[in-house]
């Protein structure tokens, strides 16, 4: 593997014209990535943190990072570039929630001791970050978190129960949501904490899927969790403003674009030169149905989708550079995704037949193994229109923040958040 | 449209926009409507005087694009023709234009394009026959007989057809195409007028008897037409595509309007999450609408080899979607919705013509998976 130009050098003259970066991109890509095969099966998190350590290696991890933080000190856009050009790689998309969604809130709102001791391993994919955001009780009404942490001397500690959270198997640290002041309005009163998930407090549960495979998502037990004050992140009491960015960099990174832009590589590969249905037309082969006038309508119709998906990403991200758009452009592409999603399944179904649901023990189908299977995969459809702030959440804010459409009424931004729970406790 | 407009192109767009607001508003529209062509040719020529007919023609023979992308800046023509539900042949008249302004002879062009381009003239674009929209289904035969050219066949839905100065016919000459181009009033020709679902958008069937041309009067090579029959019809569809954009997005800000200005049970109607949900699904298919045509438009203008596809992508993406969308808002305005007294019925009635005319969505699906090799 060859090394390119370091992150240094790349800014040291004037921020790189993305042209140049383009072609710099494109070098260092072939001559240290592998190529992907949309059949080759998913990146796992061990060579995930390869790549990512290639990339960091070659100045192209955290590209639009500060280099003093192990970035290359570029731009978002030429993330996007770097997105483009990577659409043919494997790429480490494990680790686009640590990379692409917690490092840039740490960016954003960390200390200067937080940001230089974690970033530049997070970027090179030495530490893992994941959202300890819901819990039990609810996802979607995130301010509404039980979990307390409390100020005992120089230490905060943390009591509560976290769950859904991706990849707790892996991770070093979560970004934990807590209460810090439970009697003024809920938003209020949330703090945000770095918490590192070996702590002898922290018990990890796994959660099976329904697809029955490896369990991939997590429960939590926040059992007397001590924290250096230094663990804060962000200010005291405005963990709520930390929280929207981490939703933000989550919204942005889900649809592909921003940081995030290049880790999703499906997403590009859609509207480069791949068809992006490559798995749909095999089930299409498979079943014998690719010549059945129905199936080729929706074959077109996933097809459109993946393209138009990748359209509207760029659309937004030109409009977001150059300010025609403004605020939580993400969500929308977020939504499109989950709309998509699902009916992507149905797809598949249809075109599949009854081969995608019954087959032979052993048969050589070129799936890897069973959760590989559409019709397994079919049964998890709906998670890009769950996680991440469901499709209604979205749609809640394309119609109050992007459209200025009136709030739904309520008083929970008034109430002191003691009081909504006694609420919560009389309904049940 | 595109998010990246630089000034000339943003300032064509405006005064676009302001000539149509102060000279063609929707209640003009309705006026046009009772009119035989439904469209005034003095204002035509107004509207070429702006340039809606030089963008795609090459500067030598009198044309000129504004940014050098003649197919993304005849987009924006063309979608502030949708927001306004416009009348004129701007498509087939621009297609024909372009088609001559690459393959006419000199003579042709000198003849045809100064009065084309000053809106003096305007032409048709006949590719459809009874069967439908596919080059390969046409019937109509063009045969070469010594310097002449014979044509014979039917033609049908021809968009301006009985108002056209000229018609650019698409016939075979043995295996391939032919473009021939025929004054409308020559001895053979046979116009039967029609109306459409549109107001003053009027389509008539042609047929040809034994019409007997020079051969200067074909555009190209005779049975070399294919690939010009294809990008005509790509740019076509790119325009057709940006005019619906123009309807959905112009619908949408009534309707928008409308939902905050409505009350019922004590608040607006946009204060409801069931219609506020639905409204934000509304500016993703908008959006995406916007984002397939304009990508549409840049791969013809880059020659993009994959322009094929990517025209019908947006083709297919925005036909449907472009329905769907305005009879939402339809449903959204509630019984005012199902009035003739709105414009709304003007905007769906050109978004379902479109729908049907250059071929449907299910056509364009069935190029795409062509195109995918399945
Ligand atoms: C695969 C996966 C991975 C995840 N990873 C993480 C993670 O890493 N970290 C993390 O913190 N969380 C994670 N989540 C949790 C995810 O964010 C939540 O599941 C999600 O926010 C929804 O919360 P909930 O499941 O409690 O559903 P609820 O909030 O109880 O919602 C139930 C239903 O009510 C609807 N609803 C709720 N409120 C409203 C409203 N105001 N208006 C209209 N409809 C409403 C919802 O849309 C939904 O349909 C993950 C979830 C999944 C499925």
């Amino acid at each position: 593997m060859t090394s390119t130009t370091t992150a240094g050098t790349a800014s040291s003259a004037g921020t790189e014209d993305v042209e140049a970066f383009r072609l710099r991109v494109r070098a260092f890509l072939a001559a240290s990535l592998p190529r992907k095969d949309e059949r080759s099966g998913p990146v796992s998190m061990a060579e995930a943190k390869q790549l990512q350590a290639v990339l960091f290696d070659g100045g192209f991890a955290g590209i639009a990072f500060p280099a003093r933080y192990g970035g290359a000190g570029l731009t978002l856009e030429h993330q996007t570039v770097f997105g483009q050009e990577a659409a043919g790689y494997r790429m480490p998309t494990p680790l686009a929630v640590s990379v692409a969604m917690l490092a840039p809130t740490l960016l954003d709102h960390g200390s200067e001791e937080l940001k230089s001791t974690h970033l530049p391993r997070i970027l090179r994919g030495d530490e893992i970050w994941l959202q300890l955001l819901s819990e039990p009780s609810g996802g979607s009404d995130m301010a509404g978190v039980l979990t307390r942490a409390v100020r005992s001397g120089e230490q905060w500690v943390v009591n509560g129960a976290k769950i859904w959270t991706t990849g707790a198997n892996h991770a070093d640290y979560g970004m934990c949501l807590a209460r810090t002041d439970p009697d003024v309005p809920k938003h209020a009163g949330l703090s945000m904490f770095a918490v590192p998930l070996a702590h002898d407090g922290v018990r990890i549960e796994p959660i099976v899927a329904s697809d029955g495979g490896t369990p991939h998502f997590f429960q939590e037990f926040l059992d007397d969790v001590e924290l250096p004050a230094g663990n804060l992140i962000g200010e005291l009491n405005n963990g709520w403003v930390v929280a929207r960015a981490l939703l933000y960099h989550e919204r942005n990174a889900t649809a592909g674009v921003g940081h995030g832009r290049g880790y999703r590589a499906e997403a590009d590969a859609g509207a480069a030169t791949g068809t992006g249905i490559d798995d749909l037309i095999d089930l299409a082969r498979a079943a014998g149905t690719t010549g059945d006038p129905v199936a080729r309508q929706l074959l077109a119709e996933a097809h459109v989708a993946a393209v138009v998906a990748r359209q509207v990403g760029d659309r937004v991200m030109t409009g977001i550079r150059t300010g025609a758009f403004r605020g939580d452009w993400g969500s929308l592409l977020k939504l499109g995704m989950g709309i998509d999603a699902p009916r992507r399944g149905e797809i598949g179904l249809a075109v599949g037949g009854t081969g995608a649901v019954v087959w032979d023990d052993g048969a050589d189908d070129g799936a890897h193994d069973d959760v590989d299977r559409h019709s397994v995969k079919w049964l998890t459809a709906r998670t890009i229109s769950i996680a991440g702030g469901t499709n209604e959440m979205q749609r809640n804010i394309v119609s109050e923040r992007l459209l200025g459409m009136p709030r739904e009424a309520s008083d929970d931004r008034t109430v002191p958040f003691r009081e909504l729970l006694s609420r919560r406790t009389a309904g049940s | 449209m595109d998010l990246e407009l630089a000034e000339d192109r943003l300032f064509f767009q405006q005064n676009t926009r302001r000539f149509l607001e102060r000279e063609s508003p929707v209640e003009r529209v309705r006026e046009l409507h009772r009119t035989e062509h439904g469209v005034d040719p003095a204002w035509w020529q107004r509207a070429a005087e702006l340039g809606w007919t030089s963008l795609l023609a090459a500067e030598d023979d009198g044309g000129g694009s504004l940014s050098g992308n003649p197919v993304q800046d005849a987009v924006i023509v063309a979608e502030e023709l949708g927001r306004m539900v416009g009348p004129g042949p701007f498509l087939p008249t621009n297609v024909v234009i372009s088609a001559l302004s690459a393959g006419g002879s000199a003579g042709l062009k000198e003849e045809h394009l100064p009065g084309l381009l000053e809106g003096s003239t305007t032409a048709a674009w006949a590719l459809a026959e009874q069967g439908g929209w596919a080059p390969g289904d046409v019937r109509t035969e063009a045969r070469v007989e010594g310097d002449e050219v014979v044509l014979t066949g039917e033609k049908a839905y021809v968009e301006a057809g009985a108002a056209a100065d000229v018609v650019l016919v698409v016939a075979r000459t043995g295996d391939g195409l032919t473009q021939v181009l025929v004054p409308r009033d020559h001895p053979g020709v046979t116009v039967v007028p029609g109306h459409s679902l549109d107001l003053v958008r009027r389509f008539a069937r042609l047929r040809f008897d034994e019409v007997r041309l020079p051969g200067t009067a074909v555009v190209g090579e005779p049975g070399g037409a294919d690939g010009g029959v294809e990008r005509q019809l790509q740019l076509a569809l790119t325009l057709q595509s940006a005019e619906s954009v123009g309807l959905m997005d112009r619908v949408f800000e009534f309707t928008f309007a409308y939902m905050g200005d409505r009350y019922a049970f004590g608040r607006p109607i946009s204060s409801y999450q069931a219609l506020k949900h639905r409204v934000a699904d509304m500016l993703l298919h908008l959006e995406s609408a916007k984002a397939t045509t304009d990508a549409a438009a840049r791969a013809l203008d880059e020659r993009d080899p994959e322009v094929a596809r990517l025209v019908r992508i947006a083709a297919a993406y925005v036909g449907d979607t472009a329905v769907t969308f305005i009879q939402e808002c339809v449903q959204l305005l509630g019984g005012i919705g199902v009035t003739w007294e709105h414009d709304i019925h003007l905007y769906l009635r050109r978004a379902t013509l479109n729908r049907a005319v250059l071929g449907a969505p299910e056509q364009h699906r069935e190029q795409i998976v062509v195109r995918l090799g399945v």
